[in-house]
């Protein structure tokens, strides 16, 4: 990778947290010079600190400054920036940023902006998948002819869902196992999609029970060479947020390993697919169903990074730069068990409420096969201004089991005081007998609410806490003080 | 003299007396044993409670103890006596009501000397992008309003306090 030459010399991370700390690095690893953009309340983080350039730029709440493309573009020539790095969440997957910044004559480091419409737009997406030979969910939709979207239904088979085409978040879905209560079915979401989205027009789909999220991570050049980076599985989600991620999925056998990464690479080529994208799929009894294509650099992309040895982010600046990929598919190799940790600012325990405070202590785990990307540095206040995520903690194993041991090992090394984390309960989901089994379905913790739950201290532990506060609390001191010690008194009478 | 901590929203009293060796402590129930802090360097040190010694990293902010122990962080909050009676937090007479976790207040629906009856929505406050209705968890009169519409606050935020009436 050292020695490519790149037609521009500073590039723009038009993001923050952990996600612009690691794309700087790579950036500095590279000779690159990296510019950074900032809202006040990051004013003190560990990317502004690191970038050789940071510009302010600010907005009604913190997250629209960062979604501010005008501001974004005009900081970015300000510092002669030639290229914008988007990272992962803001404008990463809007087209509308990334021609205005080709416009502005700067290269967007992503796919292009046409691909980037046609994966966002989720119908299109699938129908474009489906056209092109690749398996989605078999599916009827009411609106492409009501008279006979029953019967469409029937023939999809069971198990079924029934949702509202206007939907989300599992509202008026409605689960059909036997084809008799499929008429009672669509009364029911019909009504609920009235209720809640003001449309009562449905769709049905495949259902697939205790389905596993994998995903198939693609690398391509504007040459139109397409290779891909194996799969991660990420079935450790609540409520439809990922937190323990890796690779390889142990859902897999070797040949559904290779049909799905080979289809994700199809997927990619048929779409003309330039730069680090994800296809995602539902995976279930040896089947799998395109979901959707994200088109951009995953949150877990270090789990891929750590099995294979590349560099994702070097890798979308070498294509960016109009360089060909430097291997081809049978270059491409995984090593080993990767698993990523999401810390995040969160209590589990209270349902998933957000916390904040200010970091007042802070210190990660070392040591052979341990990554960490961290976002935040001693001193820095969290917020609920953004996602919650702090930091990743990744590891490496030449086996699951080594890998699962060394998460566990990191997770009791971390240490983080000022704002409670869900630390804890990543440890509890590491040493989860269905997790450790590789039998983890995307809901699966809703099933298992006592993992989010965990117990409430034990007696000991509150005892030497007490033990601890009372010890280092003035007050609580200064009252023991003001009475005399016990062999104070009893001391003049025993000498 | 009985001091108060809250740990996980839970309430513990105990108190702490000179001994010849350092210090007692005693937790409600009896439970007594000597107990010292051996202090490392600045936030580290080995916690020796009734002879068992282990290492603990903390900090002291205000009121709070952020303690780490056994690789895990805790939290533990000395509950002021002199702010409790002073009624900015749940002593006799007064009854506080607090955020459940940080987010923005949306409206306050109560104003100060208001009568409100248990149940009522004192004010209504957005967090994780959901509304949550806080409500006075018995009778009494609006004494004082800590927080302003637009306002972020972060989780035990006082947000209004009641009197009961005759206190």
């Amino acid at each position: 990778m050292t020695g490519l030459s790149f037609p521009f010399r500073v590039v723009l991370v038009a993001n923050r947290g952990e996600i612009a700390v690691r794309i700087i690095r790579t950036l500095q690893k590279l000779g690159l010079q990296s510019a950074v953009v900032y809202h006040e309340v990051d004013a003190r983080s560990p990317a502004v600190a690191l970038a050789d350039h940071a510009i302010e730029i600010s907005g009604r709440t913190p997250v629209s400054s960062y979604l501010d493309g005008d501001q974004i573009i005009a900081a970015a020539l300000s510092v002669a920036a030639g290229a914008i790095h988007p990272g992962y969440g803001f404008l990463s997957e809007n087209a509308a940023f990334a021609r205005v910044v080709e416009a502005a004559g700067l290269v967007f480091i992503g796919p292009s902006a046409d691909v980037i419409e046609l994966m966002g737009d989720k119908i299109r997406a699938r129908n474009f998948v489906a056209h092109n030979g690749f398996p989605v969910a078999p599916s009827a939709v009411e609106e492409d002819d009501p008279a006979t979207f029953l019967d469409r239904a029937r023939a999809v088979g069971v198990p079924l869902v029934v949702k509202p085409s206007a939907g989300g978040g599992g509202k008026g879905m409605r689960i059909v196992r036997d084809l008799a209560e499929l008429d009672d079915a669509v009364v029911q979401a019909r009504g609920e999609g009235q209720r809640y989205f003001g449309d009562g027009r449905l769709y049905a789909e495949r259902f697939v029970e205790r389905p596993r999220h994998i995903e198939v991570q693609i690398l391509g050049d504007s040459l139109g060479n397409v290779v891909h980076l194996f799969e991660r599985e990420c079935s450790v989600q609540r409520r439809f947020q990922k937190i323990i991620e890796e690779t390889p999925s142990p859902a897999l056998s070797p040949d559904v390993r290779k049909k799905i990464c080979e289809t994700a690479a199809g997927i990619a080529r048929a779409a003309g697919y330039r730069n680090a994208g994800t296809v995602e799929f539902i995976y279930g009894r040896g089947e799998f169903y395109f979901l959707e294509m994200n088109t951009r650099l995953q949150v877990e992309h270090p789990v891929t990074e750590m099995t294979t040895g590349l560099d994702l982010v070097a890798e979308q600046l070498a294509v960016a730069a109009g360089h060909p990929l430097a291997f081809g598919q049978d270059d491409v190799r995984s090593n080993g068990h990767a698993i990523e940790t999401r810390l995040y600012a969160e209590a589990p325990e209270r349902n998933f409420a957000p916390t904040t405070g200010k970091v007042l202590a802070l210190e990660y785990p070392q040591g052979d096969g341990v990554r960490v990307d961290s976002g935040i540095g001693q001193g820095q206040v969290i917020t609920t201004a953004f996602d919650p995520i702090l930091a990743k903690i990744v590891v490496h194993g030449a086996t699951r089991t080594e890998a699962i041991a060394r998460a566990c090992s990191a997770i009791d090394n971390l240490m983080l005081l000022g704002c409670e984390t869900n630390a804890a309960f990543l440890r509890r989901i590491l040493g989860d007998d269905g997790f450790k089994a590789g039998e983890v379905h995307t809901g699966y913790l809703d099933e298992h609410p006592d993992i989010a739950l965990g117990a409430a201290p034990d007696e000991n532990v509150e005892r030497r806490l007490l033990a601890l506060a009372a010890l280092l609390t003035r007050p609580v001191r200064d009252a023991a003080h003001a009475v005399p010690a016990l062999h104070a008194s009893l001391g003049s009478w025993r000498n | 003299m009985r001091h108060t901590f809250n740990i996980d929203g839970k309430t513990h009293a105990l108190w702490l007396s000179r001994s010849s060796e350092g210090y007692r402590l005693e937790l409600a129930g009896g439970w007594s044993v000597p107990v010292a802090l051996v202090e490392k360097r600045k936030g580290e040190a080995r916690l020796i409670v009734d002879g068992r010694s282990e290492p603990v990293v903390y900090v002291v902010d205000g009121d709070l103890v952020h303690v780490h122990l056994g690789g895990q962080s805790y939290a533990v909050r000395y509950i002021d006596p002199l702010a409790a009676l002073s009624g900015v937090d749940g002593a006799a007479g007064h009854n506080v009501a607090r955020a459940p976790m940080p987010g923005v207040v949306l409206s306050v629906r109560v104003s100060v000397g208001e009568r409100v009856a248990a149940g009522t929505v004192v004010a209504i406050i957005e967090s994780m992008k959901l509304e949550t209705a806080i409500r006075a968890s018995q009778d009494g009169i609006v004494e004082k309003i800590h927080v302003r519409e637009g306002e972020s606050f972060d989780r035990d935020t006082a947000l209004v306090t009641l009197s009961q009436e005759g206190s």
